[in-house]
Order: C-alpha cells, then sequence, then structure tokens
C-alpha cells in the first residue's frame, strides 16, 4: 500500500510543476485575441472615411451597424425601408426551416446509419443508394427541389434535410460498424436480443461518430438554407441577403452575413453542448 | 455427468485462403463445482476452446455441451469474464455490474443486495459511481468479475483474465479469485500460459500442445483448500509446477 502512495505522489507532482509556469496576465491574452479582428475593422472603417473604398460598394463598419439597428428595431417607414424591424422574423424563419430539415435528417439518419453499419444485409440493400447520391452536392438538388415543392419552405427544408443527411448517416454508420466485437459479445453471453443489442450496445459505441455527423450536417443546414432561399423560397436570412443585393444595400448584406455566422455560431455551441453531455464519460479520466 | 464435456472436437478456420486447424480432436470434461485450468503456449487454441464453450463460436465437428445441453449460441448460463474486461465506457462502474440484470428484465429488488454483496466481495465500494476510464486495468477486472457473478451463471469462463495485469496486481486478483470461488464455488474453466497461475488456482490443469492444438495431459492438483498465495513458497507447490513443466519441456 506503501507503494500505491508513493507512486500517487509521482503522478502528482508533475502537475504541480506546469501550474508553476510563468502566468500570463488575463488583459495581455485578451489583446492577444482581440488585436486581428479590431484591426481589420479599424482599417476597413479607416478605408471608407478617407474614401479609399466606394460606399456602395462596401459601407464601413458603422454605417453596416447603423442599417443593423434599422433591421432590427426599425419601424415600418412607410414602405421607404423594406427591412426596417424584419430581423427577429427572418431568423426565426431561417432557424425554423434548419431544424425542421435537421430533424428530419436526425431522425432519419441516425436509425439507418446505425442499421448500415451494425446489419450486412441493410448496408448491401441501402448504402449503394446512398454512396451513390452523395456526390450530388445540394446546390444541383435546387432546380429538381423547385420543381417538386414550388417556391416553398418545403423546398428549402427538403433541401437541408438532404444535406445534413449524408455526414448523419455516413458518420453514424462508420460508429456502428467500429462497435468492439467484445462489447458485442459480452452483450450475447447476457442474452441480450437484437434490438438491446442495438439499442444499449450498439448505438451507445456509435455515439461519438454520430455527435461528430451532427455537427457537420448542422454546418451544411445552414448552408442548405441559404441557398435555399436566395432561390426558392420569399423570406429568411437567405432571401433577404440576395434581395438586399439586388436593390443595392450592402449594409444589410453585411449585417445578414454576420447575422448567419452568428447564429451558426450559437447552433454549434449547441450541438456541442449535446455533445458534451452524451459524451461525459469520454471527457473523464 | 461432467458440468462441461466437449467430444472429439475440432475447429478449422480458413484464413487467407489455407486453412488453420486451430483444435485438433479435443476432449475436455470439467465436473461441477471445480476449477478448471487451460494451459498452453500462445496460438495453441484456448482462446478458441473457450469461445466454443461460449457458444460465441461453433466446432468444426464434434459436441460441445453443457450440463447435457449442447451448445448453440451464448448464454447468461455460461458467464465469461474477458482479458480486456470487456466493460461498457458509457456506463458508470454500477451500471455495468447491474446490466446483465437489467438485459434479463430482472426485477431490481431481485439482485440489487447480490450486487452490493459483490461490489464489496471484489473491493469496489466507493467506485460505484466510476466510469471504467477512471480506473486501474486490476480494477477494470474485478467489475468484470463481479458482473459475471451477478449473472449466478452455471459456469464462469475467464480468458487469460489476469494477463495484461502487473505481477503485484496479478497476485491481488489472484487472491481475490481463490476466496470468490470459496464462496460460491462456480464451475471455472480459467485460461492461462502461466503455470504458477494455473497450479495455484486450479484443481485439474488441463496442458495443450500447439499447431495443431491438442490436449497434452491432465494433472490434479491436489493441494489443499482454502488456498492462499503462500502456496507459491510450498515444497507440493514446487513440485506440481516442476512436474508441468517438464511436460511441457518434453512436448517441443
Ligand atoms: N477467426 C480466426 N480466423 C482464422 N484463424 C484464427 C481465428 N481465430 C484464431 N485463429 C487461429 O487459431 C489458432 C489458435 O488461436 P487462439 O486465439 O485460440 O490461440 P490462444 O491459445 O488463445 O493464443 P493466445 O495465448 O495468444 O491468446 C491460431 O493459430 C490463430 O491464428
Ligand atoms: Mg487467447
Amino acid at each position: 500500500m506503501s507503494e500505491l502512495t508513493a507512486s500517487e505522489i509521482a503522478a502528482v507532482s508533475p502537475r504541480s510543476a506546469v501550474l508553476r509556469l510563468p502566468s500570463v496576465r488575463p488583459a495581455l491574452l485578451l489583446l492577444q485575441t482581440l488585436a486581428v479582428p479590431l484591426a481589420i475593422l479599424l482599417i476597413w472603417e479607416l478605408s471608407g472615411r478617407l474614401g479609399w473604398i466606394a460606399r456602395g460598394i462596401l459601407p464601413s463598419p458603422s454605417a453596416v451597424a447603423q442599417g443593423w439597428w434599422q433591421w432590427a428595431f426599425g419601424h415600418d417607414a412607410m414602405g421607404l425601408n423594406a427591412y426596417s424591424g424584419t430581423w427577429l422574423a427572418n431568423v426565426a424563419f431561417s432557424t425554423k426551416r434548419v431544424s425542421q430539415g435537421y430533424g428530419l435528417a436526425i431522425l432519419v439518419g441516425v436509425p439507418l446509419g446505425v442499421l448500415i453499419g451494425w446489419s450486412p444485409v441493410v448496408a448491401r440493400l441501402v448504402d449503394p443508394t446512398v454512396q451513390a447520391l452523395r456526390p450530388v452536392p445540394i446546390t444541383a438538388w435546387l432546380p429538381f427541389s423547385i420543381a417538386i415543392f414550388g417556391i416553398s419552405a418545403f423546398g428549402a427544408i427538403f433541401l437541408i434535410a438532404l444535406g445534413a443527411f449524408y455526414p448523419i448517416v455516413v458518420n453514424s454508420a462508420h460508429g456502428a460498424r467500429d462497435v468492439n466485437r467484445n462489447l458485442v459479445r459480452a452483450a450475447s453471453m447476457m442474452g441480450a436480443s437484437p434490438i438491446q443489442m442495438l439499442l444499449r450496445v450498439v448505438l451507445p459505441s456509435a455515439l461519438p461518430s454520430i455527435c461528430t455527423g451532427l455537427r457537420i450536417g448542422l454546418g451544411i443546414a445552414w448552408t442548405a438554407v441559404i441557398v435555399a432561399e436566395m432561390i426558392a423560397v420569399k423570406s429568411g436570412l437567405g432571401y433577404v441577403l440576395w434581395d438586399a443585393y439586388y436593390i443595392g444595400r450592402m449594409d444589410v448584406v453585411i449585417a445578414d452575413m454576420v447575422s448567419i455566422g452568428l447564429v451558426g455560431f450559437l447552433s454549434d455551441q449547441l450541438i456541442l453542448l449535446l455533445a458534451a453531455r452524451l459524451l461525459r464519460w469520454k471527457q473523464q479520466r | 455427468m461432467s458440468a462441461i464435456a466437449l467430444r472429439q472436437v475440432d475447429k478449422i478456420y480458413e484464413g487467407g485462403g489455407r486453412l488453420v486447424t486451430a483444435l485438433d480432436h479435443i476432449d475436455l470434461d470439467v465436473a461441477q463445482g471445480t476449477f478448471a485450468a487451460i494451459l498452453g503456449p500462445s496460438g495453441c487454441g484456448k482462446s478458441t476452446l473457450l469461445n466454443l464453450v461460449a457458444g460465441f463460436e461453433a466446432p468444426s465437428a464434434g459436441a460441445v455441451t453443457v450440463f447435457g445441453q449442447t451448445v448453440r449460441k451464448p448464454g447468461p448460463q455460461r458467464a465469461v469474464v474477458f482479458q480486456e474486461a470487456a466493460l461498457f465506457p458509457w456506463l458508470s462502474v454500477w451500471d455495468n455490474l447491474v446490466f446483465p440484470a437489467t438485459i434479463a428484465g430482472t426485477p431490481k429488488a431481485e439482485y440489487e443486495d447480490l450486487a452490493r454483496e459483490l461490489i464489496i466481495t471484489v473491493g469496489l465500494a466507493g467506485f460505484e459511481k466510476h466510469w471504467p476510464d477512471q480506473l486501474s486495468g486490476g480494477m477494470r477486472q474485478r467489475v468484470g468479475l463481479a458482473r459475471a457473478l451477478l449473472m449466478r451463471p452455471q459456469v464462469l469462463l475467464m480468458d487469460e483474465p489476469f494477463g495484461a495485469l502487473d505481477a503485484q496486481t496479478r497476485l491481488q486478483m489472484q487472491e481475490l479469485l481463490l476466496s470468490v470461488w470459496e464462496r460460491y464455488r462456480k464451475t471455472i474453466v480459467f485460461i492461462t500460459h502461466d503455470i504458477d497461475e494455473a497450479v495455484l488456482l486450479a484443481d485439474t490443469v488441463h496442458v495443450m500442445s500447439a499447431r495443431p492444438g491438442r490436449m497434452q495431459a491432465r494433472i490434479d492438483i491436489d493441494l489443499p483448500r482454502p488456498r492462499s498465495i503462500d502456496l507459491l513458497m510450498q515444497d507440493r507447490f514446487n513440485a506440481l509446477r516442476r512436474e508441468i513443466f517438464s511436460l511441457i519441456r518434453g512436448a517441443h
């Protein structure tokens, strides 16, 4: 027992050595993080004010902020500004479509992927079709989608679901295929039924891989919603993006781009949070 | 009647276009409530033999029966302790332990007392909420052993369960297994390539030879029980291990 304690002490000491590294002041860390973005904003603002770039092509950050404010909180200016006060509604439209399409992709992609990875029969039945369709980019599906669904939200939801489906199904299949053989044997000697094996062994072992697929899928879902709304729907961030460009409102275009980045980032954080909860057992040690 | 009986069992694998005879005309009998060690060099077919008894694989010829029933597939009457413990990494120690009971749909009241008793028996009280990744190899193997016992199996099959452990931990685990056997008196098949381990633990040692895997000899270990690792120092123990050693050397 005394040796165990000695080895514990030995295991702890290198860690305390790391702690004794010279500490970097938090202010300096913050400065290092923000230096480049701030510099870009500053140069951008200056080049606008000094007239290096025509304002109609690239409005300065302050003009974008103003336009954004109007877009977000402005009152209906008697039809003079079509976007006034519509930001939240458009964010909501796009987010709703992403949720619906992405949810559909998960609902179909995860179970199908796990089955493809687990059952050679399902793999032979379905995998060739999935693999054959996968190289067709979702943008190439646009005319098809409009022909089937017309100019409607369904077209967008279809494209989002399709785009997110591939990484989800492929990663789920990969995770299910890689399940440790001894874990399967352990469950089978306990008398696990095929359903129990799938739900209590294969699915949890595939979870890390499934989460990877969910994350990639979400990124594609946001790409898909913007593309779809630019062409096949008449609302949402993608629609405003293209429409604002047409009427020369570059401030709204840029504010829209930043908005897409922002909601994309937030939804990605949400998935990361979910994954961290689901994969708690992996972060230990 | 033997608890476990193998009659003229062959196992032939096809790998890379050629046939590998892993087991060749194996006969084996293990009496109920006894501890059988299977001893042999690497690649002689020890795991193959255990997998046949467990039902993970089917024999190419011959019969494998457990309490008179032909083995057709894995089942909870034949609990397996794996070399790498094979715990579910997403479940806590406690959830791993009671996993077989939840698979069988046993009501909580029927397994909870035994589970608590087993946690204490294997020395893991206080670790119920840990993840397998937070445990040492020896502790994981304790969970694997407790999990197998929770199944209340007819036989316990162990494939080099202590093979990956360091010498000191291995001794602790051997002592634990001796006390567990005293307490539960299961029929055990224990695979090892360590002569000392076989002599220390078993009532009978079955020596296998390699390529093709055959049963070479059967030695009864008449050391008194209950045993402890103090046996390792005794003359009778050394005489037995010398006997087995010369048997193995003679085979080459
Ligand atoms: N699935 C398989 N396919 C082809 N050959 C196999 C397969 N499993 C085992 N073998 C062969 O059968 C023989 C016996 O293997 P086995 O794993 O039973 O040996 P072992 O005695 O358990 O060895 P070790 O002590 O290294 O675990 C070996 O030659 C091995 O290569
Ligand atoms: Mg082996």
